[in-house]
């Protein structure tokens, strides 16, 4: 129930003189204020029973208040300035942040090169069809979303896009967040790093010597006494032009440059120490995925991943141990060792059950904030877009679901999307 | 640089002792390792680790047995064997009094242990399973494809120890070309290396001579009589093994022969050859139906053969784990695989260097595997008993200085004949809240001398009362939640009786 309604008495018991909440009251009045004066149309107001904020907190008789599409103020019991429109949610009714799947090909074709490609783009795989089915992602809360290159090896790099559907450039958040790596106990996975890391090396000591012949140049001309000549000299010299990028260095010089990071695509524990080992010495920001597997031994390393303070995208799934059979939760161990924790749901296919599935871990033992953060602010961070999304806090987009109930009660359904402070699915719902 | 100091007198005063006490004491002298030296001075920032194992009965063998001897291992080496041997603080000490210390076992051949496949640099999985079971079965090296590598669970680092420098060579009866064509190529490898070696002399004064020609000589044969491959036949029928030992005297190499299983027949020829016999004892091969005189595999083979001088190392029964060949027939077994040779008459310390010390020599390695002495790497099993009887199990296993197996700790085979339970950690009572103020108020205090010996304690003593007097339980900062309704005032016997 989408109502415009005028509350006239603010609820008495939030002015409880709390000089935090006075603050908010006076932020509030004044973001108010020039709304007074024009029709709010870009104002609006939620008020809501429960809410998770995404990063770590959960909050009760909660007001947001949005303008153009992102979070203005938000905290527990605040007035509302008469005139802006409030959405009341009902008792039962849970919000949390747009869900950030870091890890996706929705829509997107599946097959891609084995090879060493860091060159490639997810990015340069939007058409306006992939564009349509990728904003098919908000009906189940998915708000922003990293497309990652199709592949093995070094298939290329990832896009972060919001799912709102648009032009190219409205959707497009980052068209390069990391560069993923598929690395095993095998010799290519390590090869293909160390080649990347090579080759960048390589170009280096290229542009370097380029760069030490046109000092040399520059310094020959500089000396020639010969006005005219010298003119002509220089003339011909000109400004000092770089070598062209190296095709497939420059996604690894970036790495560097910590422009863009490493996710490296682990299958278990040895692949880990492998992984390691192939990046050697380098400085880069990296990240991990692992796909889980029944047998999966990633606990062996729980303790060192999460001392590396790398992020580890798994699905909400529970695994076997290997010969006993027994179930293990390994994302609630990992998360428990320190391990930052990234869920993504466990196919594409399956996206529509992403709430359910992480239910089951929150069940069998894993913490319900750090779930939800795994879902939404963790995945950002992962994506380098946490300043704009991932959690309710003030200053980012206003991305939120409303939920028919508890984030991980099995009966849950989604009854709402908002998306850059529109509802974009499920209006009538409302 | 303090501790070191220390730990230098340590050994110096080790060092005399040991000369007071026994002439075999010899074997403390570190051995001198260069190539190690040198990765070590590549300087990588790691810790140094030290790991004491005190108490054991050390088989180290080089003909001692060392009843309750210590052994420190600093970082991958022995750095001393001893009963005085000065520890470092930050030692990770392993009391293993009344267990058996013996050299890590070498596998000569296997499949699949590193748990991938390829380059074992690269494919090492040093967490699965495989690893796992070959080193509860003791073995610390195995040989895959032609690498030999060391079972350094948990870790990728150090794990090629070395490459296997064989040579397969084929000498049969069933085919008499092969036979003419390698004796051709020793032929050619001989008259090569008489060549170079009077070429070797005369250039010493007659700087024009030219290198003799290496064209037409098949490297193989001629790394095999330079001694730098060994030349590896694979062979069981007594024929072709007699024309093996005289092939080998006649270009004077010394053949390893795997197989072998009618060596007992030729033994005193395969002796005087030089030959080691890579056995498989549990083997059979039937004799053959159209021949007299004996034939087939004997059980005292490896016996017969060790008496005839023929070095025997026994190759484990099958090359690769399977999870139905934990209690059945491959490489667990290799401890079994050569009591099944002492069965046959081998003595016992032979049966061991077969797995051990002879396996290194073969591999090249016999300066750095085999035997448990100062400066050699520190690959140990620690077993419950006589590494030779069926019953024994591997307790823990260090290799490359580092505890990597405790049986207890493992999923396959803690529960049978699990360790007795005084050997494990005491577990910390759970004392029910209401009774935490009755033991505080009244501490026992004639019990709490702390157990030194865990033999002369009693097995079932409860442990919870003594421990609460030892160590009382913080406590409660608030009360409890349901207040006793009446403490009682017992006297202090009663309230730790009911522990």
């Amino acid at each position: 129930m989408l109502s415009l309604t005028v509350p006239l008495t603010p609820r008495t018991r939030s002015i409880s003189a709390r000089i935090g909440r006075l603050m908010i009251l006076t932020t509030l009045l004044m973001a108010a204020a020039p709304a007074l004066a024009a029709p709010p149309g870009d104002l609006l107001a939620i008020r809501a029973r429960h809410l998770m904020t995404g990063s770590g907190e959960t909050l009760e008789h909660v007001v947001l208040l949005v303008e153009n599409g992102k979070i203005i103020t938000i905290g527990e019991d605040l007035p509302i300035e008469r005139g802006i429109p409030v959405l009341e949610l009902a008792d039962d009714q849970w919000v949390v942040p747009g869900l950030v799947n870091c890890y996706t090909r929705y829509g997107m074709s599946a097959s891609g090169y084995s090879d060493l490609r860091p060159n490639m783009k997810a990015v340069d795989e939007l058409s306006p069809r992939t564009r349509a089915s990728v904003s098919g992602m908000l009906g189940y809360g998915v708000t922003t979303a990293g497309l990652y290159p199709a592949g093995r090896g070094i298939p290329g790099q990832a896009a972060v896009v919001s799912t709102v559907s648009g032009s190219l450039s409205e959707m497009v958040m980052r068209d390069a967040a990391y560069l993923k790596a598929i690395v095993g106990n095998t010799s290519t996975g390590k090869r293909y790093l160390r080649d990347g890391f090579k080759e960048a090396d390589s170009w280096l000591a290229k542009e370097a010597k380029n760069r030490e012949k046109y000092d040399k140049d520059k310094e020959k001309a500089d000396k020639e006494k010969d006005k005219d000549k010298k003119k002509e000299m220089l003339a011909k010299l000109g400004d000092y032009k770089p070598l062209a990028p190296s095709e497939k260095g420059q996604a690894f010089l970036d790495m560097r440059d910590h422009k863009i990071s490493l996710l490296a695509s682990i299958g278990k524990s040895a692949d880990y120490l492998h992984f390691l080992d192939a990046l050697g010495d380098e400085d880069v920001k990296w990240d991990l995925r692992l796909p889980l597997s029944s047998e999966c031994d990633i606990y062996h390393v729980k303790d060192k991943i999460a001392e590396s303070g790398a992020r580890i995208i798994v699905e909400p799934m529970i695994t076997l141990q290997r010969a006993t059979l027994r179930q293990r939760n390994l994302p609630a161990e990992l998360h428990r060792a320190g391990a930052k924790l990234v869920l993504v749901p466990r196919r594409d296919s399956a996206m529509k059950d992403w709430f359910r599935d992480v239910g089951v871990m929150v069940g069998a033992g894993l913490d319900r904030d750090a779930a939800l953060r795994a879902m939404t602010l963790e995945p950002a961070g992962l994506l380098g877009v946490a300043d704009q999304v991932g959690s309710l806090e003030v200053g980012k987009e206003a991305n939120l679901i409303v939920l028919s109930g508890d984030p991980f009660e099995a009966a849950t359904e989604i009854v709402a999307v908002m998306a850059r402070g529109k509802i974009a699915h499920g209006e009538d719902e409302l | 640089m303090l501790k070191n100091k220390k730990l230098i007198m340590g050994l110096g005063a080790l060092w005399s002792l040991s000369l007071l006490l026994a002439p075999s004491w010899s074997y403390a002298a570190p051995l001198i390792d260069d190539d190690k030296e040198s990765t070590d001075s590549e300087e990588e920032e790691e810790e140094e680790t030290w790991v004491y194992l005190a108490g054991g009965d050390v088989y180290t063998g080089t003909g001692a047995f060392l009843r309750g001897a210590g052994i420190l291992c600093h970082d991958d080496k022995i750095e001393a064997i001893g009963f005085d041997i000065v520890v470092p603080e930050d030692a990770e000490v392993l009391n293993i009094e009344g267990y058996s210390v013996y050299p890590g076992l070498i596998a000569l051949s296997s499949r699949g242990l590193f748990g991938g496949n390829g380059d074992l640099e690269y494919s090492v999985d040093p967490f699965s399973d495989n690893m796992l079971l070959a080193v509860a079965g003791g073995i610390t090296v195995a040989v895959q494809g032609t690498e030999i590598g060391r079972l350094n669970r948990g870790r990728i680092e150090d794990v090629v120890v070395g490459k296997q420098q064989f040579t397969s060579l084929s000498y049969s009866l069933s085919n008499p070309g092969g036979r003419k064509t390698l004796r051709e190529k020793f032929d050619a490898a001989e008259t090569y290396l008489r060549a170079y070696r009077t070429w070797e002399g005369a250039v010493r004064s007659n700087k024009e001579l030219k290198e003799p020609k290496k064209t037409g000589v098949d490297s193989h044969a001629l790394a095999v009589l330079r001694g730098t491959e060994k030349g590896v036949f694979r062979a069981d029928i007594q024929q072709d093994l007699l024309a093996i030992a005289r092939l080998a005297q006649r270009y004077g190499f010394r053949p390893v022969i795997q197989g072998c299983r009618e060596g007992w027949l030729v033994a005193a020829e395969l002796g005087r050859a030089g030959a080691t016999a890579i056995v498989e004892a549990r083997d059979r091969r039937n004799k053959s139906e159209n021949l007299v005189r004996p034939g087939g595999s004997s059980i005292e083979n490896a016996a017969i053969l060790h008496r005839h001088g023929v070095q025997v190392a026994v190759a484990p029964g099958s090359g690769g784990i399977s999870m139905g060949g934990i209690v059945g027939r491959d490489i667990m077994h290799m401890p079994v695989e050569a009591a099944f040779a002492v069965r046959g008459g081998l003595a016992e310390d032979v049966a061991i260097a077969s797995m051990t010390v002879v396996p290194a020599r073969l591999l090249g390695l016999e300066h750095r595997l085999g035997t448990i002495e100062v400066g050699k790497d520190a690959d140990l099993i620690i077993t419950d008993g006589d590494i030779l009887h069926y019953k024994t199990f591997v307790q823990w296993s260090v290799i490359g200085g580092r505890v990597v197996y405790d049986k207890e700790a493992e999923l396959y085979l803690a529960h049978i004949r699990p360790r007795p339970v005084e050997e494990l950690a005491p577990e910390v009572p759970v004392v029910p809240g209401e009774r935490d103020e009755e033991i505080i108020e009244a501490p026992k205090e004639e019990t709490e001398t702390p157990v030194e010996n865990p033999e002369e304690a009693p097995a079932e003593e409860p442990a919870p009362v003594d421990d609460g007097g030892e160590e009382p339980p913080p406590a409660p900062e608030e009360p409890p939640v349901v207040p006793p309704v009446d403490p009682p005032v017992d006297p202090p016997q009663e309230g730790s009786g009911d522990g």
